[in-house]
């Protein structure tokens, strides 16, 4: 009896550790992408600061390579819609991911109780 | 005790922990702080840099060379600058435009700061709070603990509320309040009431009872339509005033087998709750009888009427009706019983007055302010209250009706207005017409009278609502009493 709950509870328990572990990677991934999008925002700003004659190079590798401003505006933008399309997206993944991790810690807790008067039982008896 | 004992052993280790918490916030706040402080100086030294290089056409300056090595070089082009924009953006400008582009990366940096700042002052509160609250755990000395046992609450408030009533003649308001509290109250009603039935022969039961409800309704209006010119009225007026007129007929002529049962529960408990609410607002009204609460604020309603308005009352009811779910409106059906001798007694604006004027002085003569509460003590209820049976005889003997001195009483639940409203009640069936006029309210019969045709749709409705709030209200404060009259009713009807 103790013995298969116990198994239970060890299943049980590696699978809350894995949701736990998908939580944070969604959060630090979150978090990379709340940082970005301040970057990506600051970016715009600052394009807004810009007139035209200023010419706008992107770096990709190790070559700057020349941008039409406006283009270059637009791609900003588009970026910022991803991101935030993204963090949004993470968000809803991050409230399933705890309202799961909730239900297991709930079966954790019911488990483990079973699990102590399984062995509290025996030890009564003897 | 146990827990207390666990609370301060735990108390300790949990307190530590969550100062160490709130430390390493403050800690990381800190350096980040810092952190930014540093970019901020960046900036600034740079904007110099910045406002300062388009001077010379070129400079001469040591060029790093690796990480250990310079050489000299020469900075041409001082006016023109690639900046790094951020996600691999750079863009080509004056130093001018540089500047204003530091300005505002400067601007961020700032709010960054002053977010950081902001986070750190809160969790140094939370942290200076937790110390307090250890010292509190640990040693009592200087707190003490400050209780409040709340048992009563809707009872106590209950109270409250009327005294507001009267003294302010405020209705609007306190209505709302209490139709809330209604609800809530409505629901423990409905608590209360599962212990006697399950709920769902309670429904049946409730159903039961507005369908017969409604029958009468088709047939008084059918009768009253040819014999009264009030009841036409009623009839033509919306439903609920209809069922009011139902009911009273059915006391008149029929006497429903359900009212009688209800009618002894309640005289039994007309007595005994009406002291039970005593003693809960005693505390606020010491100078008032216990029966006059109970008057009062019956009649608080009727007044709260006539003073309103038409508009208003009609909100109100026209409010409690969207509120009112099937539920609610199930238990209506249910109240209406009560509700039934209040409208007939209470048919028309008047019809208040006459009650009264009657209940006042023992005499015709009507008064001059019904609206003021000061009703209570000299006023016709408290009378009854306090001598209640004897003076109800008398009352009825007044009216010249042989009603039954239950029915009367029979709205129990009551308030004073019940049992006035009973004899008024008594006036319809016995004569409709003619025993109304000519009732006890002699004295007054014309302005009485002539109101009454005119008012009385809007009248209705509020009457309605007031019931339902009595029901609601007066079920939690008095339990006993409204299981009985469930009680007695179903009982009646199996």
């Amino acid at each position: 009896m103790a013995d298969a709950i116990q198994k239970k509870l060890q299943s049980e328990l590696e699978k809350y550790q894995q949701i736990q572990k998908d939580i944070s990677k969604s959060m630090s991934a979150r978090q990379k992408l709340e940082a970005q999008l301040t970057e990506n925002n600051i970016v715009k700003e600052e394009f807004d600061l810009l007139d035209n004659q200023n010419t706008v190079y992107k770096l990709i590798g190790p070559v700057l390579v020349k941008q039409d401003p406006d283009e270059a505006k637009a791609t900003v933008a588009k970026r910022l819609e991803y991101i935030n399309g993204e963090i949004k997206r993470y968000e809803t993944l991050l409230k399933d991911l705890e309202r799961k991790s909730e239900q297991h810690r709930e079966t954790l807790a019911s488990l483990q109780q079973e699990f102590q008067r399984a062995q509290g039982l025996p030890v009564g008896k003897v | 005790m146990a827990g207390k004992g666990k609370l301060s052993s735990e108390l300790p280790t949990g307190m530590d922990r969550l100062k160490e918490e709130h430390r390493k916030v403050v800690k990381d706040c800190q350096s980040q702080i810092s952190h930014w402080r540093k970019f901020k100086n960046d900036y600034e030294s740079l904007q110099k840099r910045l406002s300062t290089l388009p001077d010379k056409l070129s400079y001469d300056i040591m060029v790093p060379f690796g990480s250990l090595a310079f050489m000299p070089g020469k900075l041409v082009h001082t006016n023109e600058l690639t900046v790094l924009l951020g996600d691999n953006w750079f863009t080509k400008c004056s130093s001018k435009q540089a500047q204003t582009l530091v300005e505002h990366r400067k601007k961020h940096v700032k709010s960054k700061l002053d977010d950081l700042h902001k986070v750190m002052k809160s969790f140094q509160d939370r942290a200076g709070f937790t110390e307090d609250l250890k010292r509190m755990a640990l040693d009592r000395g200087d707190f003490i603990d400050i209780r409040e046992e709340v048992e009563n609450v809707e009872a106590v408030t209950k109270g409250k509320h009327r005294v507001a009533h009267k003294t302010n003649s405020k209705p609007k308001e306190e209505y709302m309040v209490q139709l809330e509290e209604e609800e809530e109250e409505d629901d423990s009603m409905d608590a209360g009431s599962k212990r006697v039935l399950s709920e769902e022969e309670l429904w049946v039961r409730l159903d039961e009872l507005e369908r017969l409800e409604e029958e009468q309704d088709e047939r008084d209006r059918r009768d009253s339509t040819d014999t009264n010119g009030e009841d036409t009225t009623s009839s033509s007026e919306e439903e609920k005033e209809a069922d009011a007129g139902a009911k009273v007929q059915v006391n008149g002529h029929d006497k429903h087998s359900d009212f009688a049962p209800a009618s002894h529960i309640s005289q039994i408990n007309g007595i005994k709750p009406q002291l039970d609410e005593e003693q809960d607002e005693e505390g606020e009204e010491e100078g008032n009888a216990l029966p006059t609460i109970y008057f009062s604020h019956t009649v608080e309603p009727k007044k709260v009427r006539i003073n309103t308005g038409k508009n208003t009352t009609l909100k109100f009811s026209e409010r409690k009706e969207q509120k009112e779910q099937a539920k609610r409106k199930k238990k209506n059906g249910k109240c209406n019983g009560h509700a039934v001798h209040e409208h007939h007694k209470i048919t028309t604006p008047a019809d208040i007055y006459r009650v009264f004027v009657d209940v006042v002085n023992g005499e015709p003569v009507p008064r001059k302010s019904i609206l003021k509460s000061r009703s209570r003590e000299n006023s016709v209820c408290s009378d009854t209250s306090e001598s209640s049976t004897a003076d109800f005889e008398e009352r009825r003997a007044f009216v010249n009706r042989t009603h039954s001195h239950d029915d009367a009483t029979h709205s129990d639940t009551s308030d004073g207005i019940t049992e006035e409203d009973s004899p008024g009640i008594s006036l319809y069936p016995n004569g409709r017409f003619e025993a109304f006029s000519g009732t006890v309210i002699e004295k007054d019969p014309l302005p009485s009278m002539i109101p009454y045709l005119t008012i009385t749709p809007p009248a209705l409705p509020t009457i309605l609502e007031r019931k339902q709030e009595e029901v609601g209200s007066e079920v939690p404060q008095e339990p006993p009493k409204r299981v009985s009259k469930f009680k007695a009713a179903r009982l009646q009807h199996k």
